[in-house]
């Protein structure tokens, strides 16, 4: 785990780059944000400027302002998201030495149109909104044995026994993984989450553990296809062309990261929130119609991802010198709780009717968007349906980690049987 | 009262079908699949807060 006592060390600030922008602020390390990573967004969303630069981590932007991030979200040439070209993949890969295996790549979140377009169509109707509507039951009996499982105990640390097997069982089964080996797969989420800051080298073997786990499946569904998305993966072309074994690796990389590290997430932040409301917990046993909208203000109060982008020209932003291959993270927790946007943004206000970016927007807007939000739904209702009220354990407060996702790394929770 | 789609910036959040799927038909994918929506009388209200749920902001009212 992440020491917070330990700073990155500070870089010195590029010319370009005013007094004024500058604010010191560790994503990854900050001993409040680790602490209570809420809490200290609506600090930053007071005091700090509405886009800084952070000499911590290497340098780099970010932006708090709603409009700052529905902007550079909406303009990829400006905010990139292709770190590392394909091109550039290509060339390293020729200088390897033979037999080196493939190096998964993020397709398409880490590529722009055209070729994200490419790679994101035949994933489309997967996560369509219809598609996930059809899982529902299935998501509802697997939360349904899950909380079976510790009702009568009193209480549990809901990460481990909830959030995390929960969105893993949805996963392996809409993949078409086998649900037997699903404790590699746990464990595998577990190491991924225990070293939350980029290594290159580690990332690499991650990646390469992540592709080797599922690749007796995918070669299984390449010869006897079967009702689920390796299979239709299988059967889509890209430019024209069958799919190929190293496509098919950068799609199980993809789905793996972003199904997996993000979602339980959410449900942490979520059921914290219900646990420290008694009041609103008895709202919504009482009015269980209302669990949609409130999974929405959820989501804007505790939003939970920052997506990172590099700067793709020399520019001025926001009244900034920007310069082509600077790095800049989407705050997009600080833009949910911009107080222009939303007024009173640290009230929890389930009548809200503007919109939240916890999905992001513009073109790489998340495509398991409609999963997430049926699995927070039908969680939120069964836990409220089944379980008494419940509050967090007063001996053991939640821990945290931050970074690309502010993840819950325990939730203890207690109520009576 | 109308409502006016710019479709091609569609992103699929489906935000303004989760108000009315009647209002604001999707494609098989779940983008949105119409420019045009005449609104039936009684359905302004509704209308409206579909308009406002796009988080790309996307969609426009005619009276």
């Amino acid at each position: 785990m992440t020491d917070v006592a330990t700073l990155s060390p500070v870089v010195p600030k590029p010319a370009h780059v005013p007094d004024a922008a500058v604010y010191d602020f560790d994503m990854f390390r900050d001993p409040q944000y680790v602490a209570d990573p809420h809490r200290r967004i609506l600090d930053l969303v007071r005091s700090a400027p509405a886009v800084f630069w952070t000499p911590r981590n290497g340098g780099h932007w970010m932006l708090l302002s709603h409009a700052a991030n529905f902007n550079a979200s909406r303009d990829i040439e400006a905010f990139s998201s292709e770190f590392v070209s394909k091109t550039q993949v290509e060339a390293m890969m020729a200088h390897m030495p033979p037999g080196t295996p493939h190096i998964p790549m993020p397709y398409p979140i880490n590529v722009n149109p055209p070729e994200h377009t490419k790679y994101r169509a035949p994933l489309q109707r997967a996560f369509s909104p219809k598609t996930i509507l059809a899982l529902k039951d299935s998501i509802r009996t697997l939360a349904n044995e899950l909380i079976d499982r510790v009702i009568d105990s009193g209480g549990c640390e809901f990460m481990a026994a909830i959030a995390e097997p929960l969105p893993v069982q949805v996963f392996l089964k809409m993949l078409g993984l086998p649900l037997e080996r699903q404790e590699e797969y746990r464990e595998l989420v577990r190491q991924h989450l225990s070293d939350p800051e980029p290594d290159p080298k580690n990332s690499m073997m991650k990646l390469w553990r992540i592709t080797a786990i599922m690749r007796d499946t995918v070669v299984a569904r390449r010869d006897n296809p079967q009702d689920d998305i390796i299979s239709l993966l299988w059967k889509t072309e890209i430019d024209g062309k069958p799919i190929t074994m190293d496509d098919m690796e950068n799609y199980c990389v993809v789905l793996f990261i972003a199904g997996l590290d993000t979602v339980m997430n959410g449900m942490g932040h979520g059921v914290r929130h219900l646990a420290q409301n008694p009041e609103f917990q008895d709202d919504l046993r009482k009015n269980p119609q209302n669990i949609p909208v409130a999974t929405e203000e959820l989501l804007r109060r505790y939003t939970f991802t920052v997506p990172p982008r590099i700067v793709g020209k020399d520019m001025e932003f926001e009244g900034l010198q920007m310069k082509k291959g600077e790095r800049a993270m989407l705050f997009l927790p600080a833009a949910d709780l911009d107080p222009k946007e939303f007024a009173n943004p640290e009230g929890f206000d389930i009548k809200r009717d503007k919109p939240h970016i916890a999905f992001n927007g513009g073109v790489h807007r998340c495509l398991g968007s409609h999963l997430a939000r049926v699995e927070l739904q039908v969680l939120y209702e069964q836990m409220l349906a089944r379980l008494p009220p419940f509050r967090l354990d007063p001996q053991r407060a939640p821990t945290f980690h931050c970074g690309h996702v502010i993840g819950v790394d325990s939730l203890y929770l207690t109520w009576k049987v | 009262m109308k409502i006016l789609i710019n479709k091609t910036a569609c992103v699929g959040n489906a935000r303004c079908a989760a108000v009315s799927e009647e209002l604001f038909p999707l494609d098989e994918v779940g983008y949105i699949a119409v420019e045009e929506v005449d609104v039936p009388a009684g359905k302004e209200d509704i209308a409206r807060r579909g308009a406002r749920a796009c988080p790309e902001r996307i969609i426009r009212i005619e009276k």
